[in-house]
């Protein structure tokens, strides 16, 4: 066998400040077999879906191939906790193709990751610094306990939180 | 200028006759992670996983790449592997190894159809990959799993891995609730298998209730409408007030619901709108749950969310009340969903939104006047003649902070 590829795949998301209201958020898909963009515009401060369009230029699954317009659906949805479970609840009645239903989450996601970062630029550069930065991070939002192996139990940055 | 992009890269060689070598990239201005999978294709299971950091966020993140090797065993066409990876990588490893994971387990599945292309053409010179697609039964032209589910919600929690929730206690009032009469009813609870995100059956939840002195409690499963005679006989079994209402899934958030039997799951995601009139033929009461519940990181008000933003979202217009005590949000979203109640005029209602024995009657609402069924509460309720109040009492106070020595 050599190792020359038999698949690649390339997803891009990317996520722009359009004024202090507005964010667009894109994704765009292409691997071997498929090709994809989806875009939305959200607007501060519900970070309600105001806009959004989406095609597929390359597939192989016949149930993409029909008309994007049931994105539409989307519109008025806000990005936040639970916004997948809408998501999906809204389009998967209306069409089959879970390829752009996984880019329209995609670009939901590269929002909230957006802001995140802004939070996430306070942290200090130093060391202890940063234990501080996160474990107070997690004090103030207890649904951070457990998430992930960074805050688990045995973690420093949960250190002295009494999980009775 | 681009504020943020995250860059997934999969790519797929063959290593062996049996076996898929795939190595995934994934790269935004937070993170930088790599993954090496093998994938052996006759039984399309996983045999190796492993990761690599190359830039990460907490100091603690590294401890995420000693959980990744929990993957070995899944099988690329099992039902629902999305959701298991994100209930165990995404869990006890990291959210961000899970999305990349779910990223190559899917071209996995691509690139299966690739190959069997491939293998089909050795018989078949000339054949087109369309016409060999088209030959297939018109369900394997599509993946038929769940493709993603809630990464934000926290519906998902896995029944069999119980995850310690960390409550952050209220000071309460030094009244007893008791000693102001009526009755304490915990409004919002869920229970397995009613909702699938619960660790608690019904049974243990109402006992529990009844020992730390509750007067009833609602089962509010998602999406899903109580049997009035199964409640009944809830009632009957524990001597203890059992009501039961649903919390109902629209396009703008979580609505608890009572006096309505409408079986949402066949409608999918209702509008709130359509709910509403629902609800008023029904002649039934509705409440907005965690109206403010933010995100992990960062609360509403990074958004720029104030008072006077809030209170104008649309879904206001459409509810009787606003869960103002919510026991899975913050102190901070619970007092804002609290000065917006009293800025509409709504009335506002506590409930613990329970998914484990221990977390029932964190917050509750009581009622001035005695309640013995469902229409009387929704009477209440309509009155306006209850208010919400912390009533699950701890010992332990705010959360203790006993860092050891470091080097």
């Amino acid at each position: 066998m050599t190792d020359i590829l038999s698949f690649t795949r390339n997803r891009c998301t990317s996520v722009e400040v359009i004024d202090d209201q507005t964010i667009r958020s894109f994704c765009r898909l292409q691997d071997t077999l498929t090709e994809a963009f989806v875009e939305i515009t959200a607007q501060l401060p519900d970070l309600e879906i105001t806009a959004v369009e989406g095609d597929i230029q390359r597939t192989h699954r016949k149930e993409c191939l029909d008309s994007t317009e049931f994105l539409q659906k989307v519109r008025g949805v806000r990005i936040g906790p639970g916004m997948l479970e809408i998501i999906k609840g809204l389009l998967e009645e209306t069409t089959e193709c879970k390829e752009l239903i996984f880019m329209l989450q995609e670009c939901c996601h590269g929002v909230i990751l957006s802001l995140t970062k802004d939070i996430l630029l306070k942290a200090p550069e130093d060391q202890e610094g940063k234990i501080e930065f996160f474990s107070k991070m997690v004090r103030n939002n207890i649904r951070l306990y457990n998430r992930c192996a960074a805050f688990a139990p045995g973690s420093r940055l949960v250190e002295g939180l009494d999980p009775s | 200028m681009l504020k943020f992009s995250r860059n997934k890269l999969v790519s797929i060689a063959r290593k062996d006759p049996d076996t898929l070598r795939i190595h995934g990239v994934l790269d935004d201005d937070l993170y930088g992670l790599e993954m090496e999978i093998l994938v052996r294709l006759s039984d399309l299971k996983l045999i190796s996983v492993s990761g690599k950091w190359n830039r990460w966020t907490t100091p603690e993140c590294p401890k995420a790449l000693s959980f990744l090797g929990i993957a070995v065993g899944f099988c690329i066409d099992e039902e629902g592997l999305e959701q298991k990876i994100q209930k165990t990588i995404g869990r006890r490893a990291c959210r961000h190894f899970a999305t990349l994971l779910i990223e190559c387990c899917d071209s996995v599945k691509e690139v299966v159809r690739i190959i069997q292309w491939e293998e089909f053409r050795i018989k078949h010179p000339g054949l087109t990959f369309e016409e060999f697609l088209s030959g297939l039964s018109p369900d394997s032209s599509g993946s038929d799993t769940t493709r993603h589910v809630s990464m934000e919600s926290d519906r998902i929690q896995d029944s069999q891995e119980p995850i310690q929730v960390l409550e952050r206690i209220r000071e309460v009032d030094s009244v007893p609730d008791r000693a102001l009469g009526g009755m304490v009813i915990d409004l919002h609870t869920h229970s397995y298998p009613a909702s699938s995100c619960s660790s608690v059956s019904e049974d243990q939840l109402i006992e529990e209730s009844k020992r730390i002195g509750l007067d009833g409690i609602c089962l509010t499963d998602h999406n899903y409408v109580w049997n009035p005679d199964r409640v009944k006989n809830l009632t009957q079994k524990h001597g203890f007030l059992v009501l039961r209402g649903n919390e109902i899934t629209t396009d703008q958030g979580h609505m608890l619901v009572f006096g309505l039997d409408l079986d949402i799951r066949e409608k999918g995601i209702i509008k709130l709108d359509e709910l509403r009139r629902e609800v008023k033929k029904a002649d039934g009461y509705m409440i907005v749950v965690h109206p403010f519940r933010g995100f992990l990181t960062f609360g509403v008000e990074r958004l720029g969310l104030n008072l006077e933003k809030a209170m104008k979202r649309p879904l206001f217009k459409y509810v009787d009340a606003i869960e103002v005590m919510n026991g899975k949000v913050t102190r901070e979203e619970n007092d804002f969903a609290s000065r917006v109640a009293d800025g509409l005029g709504l009335s506002g209602i506590g409930g613990s939104d329970a998914h484990k024995a221990s977390e029932v009657g964190l917050y509750a609402t009581r009622f001035q006047n005695s309640i013995v069924d469902e229409k009387d509460m929704i009477e209440m309720l309509k009155r306006g003649k209850f208010s919400p109040v912390a009533f699950r009492k701890r010992n332990k106070g705010i959360l203790k902070k006993n860092r050891t020595a470091t080097t």
